[in-house]
């Protein structure tokens, strides 16, 4: 088998899927590309067992065949390699691969194609179309409260569920929580799956900049998303996701109105001076004004700031992690937000004020324990 | 470099003076201080108590075999804290720059005030003064550091004082038996003696590159001192990195039951702890030792936390994985590291709203009443030893 590439779009293609492949993955096979070429196109494919990615290119060949490539020694030497077509050549007897440059020739020995694992086969699979702006959206704003911590395996990916109104994107640390709903996706059959945090941030980088069309198909074990020549096949995440809607309270009656930039200034300036591992930031909430305030006892550092707010609902003081309320404030666009409370040991929630008109955001985050509140509790 | 000047302070049988304070009958009486059971160790013994060859962390019954007629007294650490407070606050008082390295021990650097006082006369009268207010006879060592401050001042007691003039730190510390350097335990004191080392003076002349090769760093340490070499600033206040407690058995024991029981104590003990002064640890660790003196240890890396119903569950997990050997347990201990300043970071899903109010209720009522006012069911009753006086007061 022999086949003819420039090397600089073969190397783009290999970029598009090289991040499924694991540092240390499971079986060594999986360190490999598998190159399939069927009729003058070239099929790539990267897996970590979990997840599958491939996409594919036309190259000048005259048989097929297939083989799988060691994707580091690849990857490094197209990387070298000034823009050129190259040669493969491919003994598909020993699986010696030869790649002729202008330069000079390189020897690399693959592996049989046949012990690449097979793409799993989705059946009785509901069908949709997704827009990829908006799910590109939707994965960006629900990533960052994913968890990464295994035992509660649930949480580390991000729980879809489709409904005849809406389609919902929930995702929870046990610290965070963020609810996206679209209401311009609306699936017939109910249900919801979750997703792996490492697929989506593969789908992320690669969904394309102008917005196109991104067919996803799933069943109870598989979700497959496909544009332009990407495939992505992933395992869903086989657990119950936690009962997120009744941890979301309903009766967060005191309201803080605030420009996002303000508060986020504010609080990364304040952070400089917290304890750099716990980042814990005092909020006091009285009348039309918030002081936060940071101190770190081991190196006498303090900070205190004074904000504007439009305040509606009783004075308040309630503790927070800096680095959580940065994060999450950083991750929305909105000029205002809306801040929620009611007890300083009770979830607070960030609103974005400005948002699209089939689309709703709800940032949920959990305070830190203060252990003198000067705001008194009810009851 | 500045010649420094470093003044020892260290108050005499602290525990026996607090208690002769409070009892007349007590002066000029054997009298020891520690746990009354037969595990019991000797925290502080009066030197009428000495005379019979007892010395403090010798088994209480070893020490009552030696001197019968001493009065025993169980120790009282509310009022030894008391005091130790009092004489904190004369020298407070008057000093810049002090640190306190355990309950009756202080370390005073009184570098550039040789000029305007003269360090001896003004150590002789801070003496005075904390002796003349609260009563406690205290000795003291000044010199150009720590180690030998510190050496000076055991020389010195009772009741005395000890100036090393700079230049004569070697030869004041030659004569003295090894045993006298800080470091020097039990067993580098045997190692010494085995190596034919007895006084300071042959340790002098060693190489410290031998020293290292016996002793590994801790080696040119002790050489170090032995040297009268001692580089370590008077530091007034450092950073615990972490907190721990522990207990011996009266008599060992087998009975996970109320193993698991004496942990929860400790744990909730170690949280409130926590709590009580804004700080969430990194690591838990539990130690136990067989009654064969086998000592081993587990510890665990977790989530920030300070909440007891997220430490003990591992505290009890890791008790499981230590203790694998059908073996009495003698000692079992749980340490908590990786402190920060910092509060309990509310979970969304594990941190039930009652509980949260249960905590700081119980911490209040704690904090009110008493570490022993309100305790889990399960460890009623496993009242222990509260933390190790001469690991420094926690309470300031």
């Amino acid at each position: 088998m022999k086949f003819i590439v420039s090397s600089s779009a073969l190397l783009k293609r290999l970029s598009q899927v090289s991040g499924v492949i694991a540092t240390n993955p499971m079986v060594p096979i999986l360190e490999n590309f598998l190159f399939e070429i069927i009729d003058g196109e070239l099929k790539i494919t990267a897996s970590d067992l979990h997840i599958s990615m491939s996409t594919s290119i036309d190259v000048e060949s005259k048989e097929n065949g297939n083989i799988a490539v060691p994707a580091k020694i690849l990857l490094d030497t197209l990387k070298n390699l000034p823009e050129q077509p190259v040669t493969f050549s491919i003994d598909e007897n020993t699986f010696g691969i030869e790649i002729s440059a202008d330069a000079g020739k390189y020897k690399l020995s693959g592996e049989s194609a046949a012990d690449f694992p097979k793409l799993p086969v989705i059946d009785n699979e509901e069908s949709i179309n997704m827009s990829s702006d908006i799910l590109a959206t939707a994965i960006s704003n629900t990533l960052i409260a994913v968890s990464n911590d295994d035992i509660r395996p649930a949480m580390t990916g991000v729980y879809v569920k489709f409904t005849g109104e809406h389609t919902l994107f929930v995702s929870t640390d046990g610290h965070r929580l963020v609810k996206y709903v679209r209401e311009d996706i609306q699936v017939d059959t109910e249900s919801s799956i979750i997703i792996p945090k490492k697929a989506l941030q593969l789908l992320k980088s690669s969904l394309p900049s102008e917005n196109s069309n991104v067919i996803v198909n799933y069943n109870t074990a598989h979700v497959h998303f496909s544009f332009g020549s990407i495939s992505l096949i992933c395992r869903l995440i086989d657990e119950r996701f936690p009962d997120y809607s009744n941890v979301i309270p309903q009766d967060n009656t005191n309201k803080v109105g605030i420009s996002r930039e303000a508060l986020l200034s504010s609080l990364k300036r304040s952070a400089i001076y917290a304890n750099k591992t716990t980042h814990q930031v005092r909020f006091q909430i009285i009348g039309s004004e918030i002081q936060i305030s940071a101190e770190d006892i081991d190196f006498s550092n303090e900070a205190v700031e004074q904000l504007q707010c439009e305040h509606d609902g009783s004075d308040i003081e309630i503790g927070f992690n800096a680095r959580f309320l940065i994060e999450m404030l950083n991750n929305i666009t909105s000029d205002n937000i809306t801040l929620t409370l009611s007890e300083p040991n009770r979830a607070g929630l960030i609103y974005p004020q400005d948002l699209g008109e089939s689309e709703d955001l709800l940032l949920l985050v959990m305070p830190v324990m203060l252990s003198n509140p000067v705001a008194a509790t009810p009851n | 470099m500045e010649n420094k000047s470093i003044l020892h302070l260290d108050l005499d049988t602290f525990f026996v003076s607090v208690e002769r304070l409070k009892n007349d009958d007590f002066i000029g009486k054997p009298i020891l201080i520690g746990g009354v059971s037969d595990r019991g160790v000797v925290a502080s013994c009066s030197y009428e108590a000495r005379a019979f060859g007892i010395s403090s962390a010798m088994p209480m019954r070893m020490a009552r075999q030696l001197c019968p007629e001493a009065i025993v007294i169980r120790g009282d650490m509310e009022s030894y804290s008391y005091y130790s407070k009092l004489v904190t606050e004369i020298i407070r008082s008057q000093v810049p720059l002090f640190e306190k390295s355990s309950i009756d021990e202080f370390y005073v650097d009184l570098s550039g005030m040789d000029k305007y006082f003269g360090c001896y006369k003004w150590a002789t009268e801070l003496r005075q003064q904390v002796t003349k207010e609260t009563g406690l006879p205290l000795s003291f060592g000044l010199s150009i550091n720590k180690t030998v401050s510190k050496i000076a001042t055991g020389q010195a007691k009772p009741n005395g004082k000890l100036y090393i003039n700079q230049g004569e730190e070697k030869s004041f510390l030659s004569p003295l038996s090894i045993r006298k350097i800080p470091m020097v335990g039990q067993n580098t004191y045997q190692l010494l003696r085995s190596m034919g080392v007895a006084k300071i003076k042959t340790l002098q002349a060693i190489q410290a590159e031998l020293m290292e090769r016996v002793l590994g760093k801790v080696g040119v340490v002790i050489w170090q001192k032995a040297n009268g070499i001692d580089h370590s600033p008077v530091e007034p206040y450092y950073e615990r990195k972490s907190i721990s407690t522990e207990r011996t058995f009266d008599q060992d024991t087998i009975d996970l039951h109320k193993l698991n029981a004496i942990l929860v104590h400790m744990t909730e003990e170690l949280t409130h702890k926590l709590r009580k002064t804004e700080k969430v640890c990194g690591c838990i660790a539990v130690k136990i030792r067989y009654t064969n003196f086998d000592t081993h240890t587990k510890q665990l890396a977790i989530p920030y936390t300070s909440a007891d119903h997220q430490l003990i569950p591992v505290a009890k997990r890791l008790l499981q994985q230590v203790f694998q050997r059908r073996l009495r347990i003698r000692l079992i201990g749980v340490r908590l590291s990786k402190l920060v300043q910092g509060t309990h970071q509310i979970h969304l899903f594990d941190d039930q709203e009652n509980m949260l109010k249960l905590y700081q209720a119980m911490d209040h009522l704690k904090q009110k009443f008493g570490t022993q006012s309100v305790v889990r069911a399960a460890s009623l009753g496993m009242r222990f030893r509260d933390f190790n006086p001469f690991k420094g007061d926690l309470s300031e």
